[in-house]
């Protein structure tokens, strides 16, 4: 049968063709993201009433004249402990909202119904769970930022080193955060429901990463643990950067970690990825909810 | 290029059951009621097989057959309509063709390409309507959806921009193309899944329950759009639960129970199957099982299927007879009394859901 139509449709493979469905997928998170002005609470709220916890009880603990910060700075080497908290809960709620927001980014599209349809694009997949991940960060480092600003403007928090270097740890870290959202948001789409795992692995960070504490003060084993868990570098490495004037070279030791922990959980995000889209294709698991 | 712009050859789906449950099938239905509820199987495959293994090696997982060896030879340029009960492996078998599932056996090719080695070029061939209203974002504009859809699908910006355009413009939206989709009416949402699937331009459309929660006037405008959608030359896979749309669309229809096509042909021809039968067609109030089986047991009444009309109490029946003249006295005297009232008798040509229940033995919409 003669038909009008081209047997091909309009759209044209390619690597710039994926490019500028990446920059849809951003573009598109972002409004929706900006649409759900809730963010704005969370945003100006949170960074103080988590690490708020701490401090209160640092203070409590230290006596009605203070004197016990000093063994506190004896043994952590701090003389801001309320810097000190605050890196430490920061990037505790960062994994959190990595967890959250980018390992439930794809069962929320599920849940919606627009998983499939986007599901049965041409555009290389990987890309909507990437896509995610760009308001998220853009987003954290807006609450990174307003946690500086209010610690500084309520507490007299005051930075005795570069921001920059504080950028370069943070951005060391980010394969790591967003490779364990990746394979996480992979494990979710598989098991639906992974709240468990959520409270476990942040369980694990304010345990064993040395949130409000050195690790030092952990026994042998628990140390070596935490040797495993990037936001132990990622902590040492912001207070090192923050408070201690620490440049590039006192930095090597957190930072080379924390690039190859990148490495290592960006492969692992992807192949758990990629196990999840084989499977869902085997079970029809992009369907499910 | 290949013939038939979608051709399948003993197509199987298996899916892994689930212990316990009376709905293995892994594709739950929509909070809509749409899709699958629980796909179908042949007799054989139906009870699931779960062999005892000793000594202590893993017993082998039990499986569901979904779809079983389902064949298709969809000609270009032709709507071919694909009805099934709930649970007969529709969704299964469109979800297979789109890709989005992959085979446990069997070929199919859409456009020509192979659906699992060449699974991105079946899907640069296809538009896709498969969870209506769902399958679009509510807090995105109407354009925006549209925007966005298009850069997934790779068409190049200027092209797209003119494309989104010209469909905003088709489907009657250009008024609030800016607004929110959640500020939209189902239809007008339904109407941006259509231009979503149309974006590309792809020669071949599978539309899966395209009017369903559609109000009667914007189910006739998408019908309208369908026909028009066949003129342009796309060829058009849709599956519906409505038998008059797919009588009224379709060239062809293939009928699909129990994970197996059990006919196909043009609707005429499937409806010559049963003209030498008549269905008799009653309203009764009182309606209950013993009346049925009374029914069922008169000479010559087969498939026959009663379904609630509305919250009253009114009930319509519906029958095949191979002679009406001698059923109805009998089925006058089995209903009347015993607080069942006949309020309405007809006999009516078959329609193609006669042909369905012959065919089936239950009606679409069970």
């Amino acid at each position: 049968m003669e038909t009008s139509l081209s047997p091909r449709s309009l759209g044209q493979p390619g690597f710039l063709s994926d490019l500028r469905a990446f920059g849809a997928v951003l573009l598109r998170e972002w409004r929706i993201f900006m649409r759900y002005p809730s963010w704005m609470i969370a945003l100006f709220i949170w960074p103080l009433i988590f690490p708020m916890m701490y401090i209160l009880t640092g203070r409590a603990l230290s006596g009605p004249d203070g004197s016990g910060l000093e063994v506190f700075t004896q043994v952590t080497g701090a003389t801001d402990f309320i810097g000190y908290i605050v890196i430490g809960t920061t990037v505790w709620m960062w994994q959190n909202i990595v967890l959250w927001d980018v390992g439930f980014s794809l069962r929320n599209e599920q849940m919606r119904g627009t998983l499939e349809s986007n599901w049965l694009s041409p555009t290389w997949r990987f890309s909507y769970l990437l896509g995610h991940t760009g308001p998220q960060i853009i987003s954290m480092l807006m609450f990174i930022g307003i946690t500086a600003l209010e610690f500084g403007l309520l507490f007299g928090v005051k930075l005795n080193g570069s921001v920059w270097m504080i950028l370069l740890v943070m951005l060391a870290a980010i394969p790591a955060i967003y490779g364990l959202g990746f394979a996480f948001a992979s494990l979710v789409i598989t098991v639906k429901e992974a709240n468990a795992f959520v409270f476990l692995i942040r369980g694990l960070v304010m345990i064993f990463c040395g949130i409000t504490f050195p690790i030092s003060l952990l026994p042998g084993w628990m140390q070596s643990f935490a040797m495993w868990l990037p936001p132990t570098y990622l902590i040492h490495g912001m207070r090192a950067a923050a408070f201690s004037n620490a440049g590039v070279t006192e930095l090597l030791p957190d930072l080379i970690p924390l690039a190859l922990f990148g490495v290592l959980w960006l492969i692992l995000g992807y192949s758990a990825f990629l196990l999840m889209e084989r499977r869902a294709r085997r079970t029809g698991a992009i369907g499910q909810y | 290029m290949s013939d038939f712009a979608i051709e399948a050859n003993q197509l199987v789906k298996k899916f892994p059951a689930r212990p316990g449950t009376s709905n293995p099938s892994p594709l739950h239905p929509s909070p809509g009621g749409r899709g699958d509820g629980g796909e179908g199987d042949s007799e054989g495959s139906r009870k699931l097989k779960r062999r005892h293994w000793p000594f202590g090696r893993r017993e082998p997982k039990a499986m569901f057959t979904a779809v079983n060896g389902v064949d298709l030879q969809i000609q270009r340029g032709e709507i071919f309509g694909l009805l099934g009960p709930n649970g007969a492996g529709k969704s299964t078998t469109i979800r297979m063709l789109c890709t989005l599932l992959e085979p446990t056996s069997g070929t199919a090719r859409v456009n020509g390409f192979d659906i699992v080695k060449q699974a991105n070029d079946v899907r640069r061939s296809l538009g896709t309507l498969l969870a209506g209203e769902r399958s679009i974002y509510w807090k995105l504009s109407g354009r925006e959806n549209l925007e966005y859809f298009a850069a997934l699908y790779h068409i190049p910006q200027p092209i797209a921009k003119n494309r989104v355009e010209e469909l905003i413009e088709r489907m009657e939206l250009k008024d609030r193309a800016n607004e929110l989709v959640e500020k939209y009416s189902t239809g007008m949402r339904q109407r941006v899944a259509v231009a979503k699937a149309l974006l590309a331009r792809p020669p071949i459309l599978l539309l899966d329950e395209p009017t369903l929660g559609l109000d009667p006037q914007a189910a006739r405008r998408l019908r309208e759009l369908i026909a028009e959608l066949k003129q342009e030359g796309h060829t058009i896979l849709l599956t519906t639960h409505y038998m008059e749309e797919a009588d009224l669309l379709s060239d062809r229809i293939g009928i699909i129970d129990s994970g197996k096509v059990i006919a196909l042909d043009t609707p005429e021809g499937l409806k010559h199957r049963i003209e030498q039968k008549e269905v008799i067609r009653l309203e009764v109030t009182g309606w209950h099982d013993e009346i049925a089986d009374k029914l069922k047991s008169i000479s010559g009444i087969e498939n026959l299927i009663s379904r609630q009309e509305g919250e009253a109490d009114l009930w319509e029946v519906n029958m095949q007879a191979h002679n009406s003249r001698a059923a109805i006295p009998r089925i006058v005297e089995h209903i009347s009394g015993n607080g069942t009232r006949l309020v309405n008798m007809n006999i009516v040509k078959p329609s193609l859901e006669d042909v369905f229940i012959h065919l089936t033995g239950k009606a679409l919409r069970d």
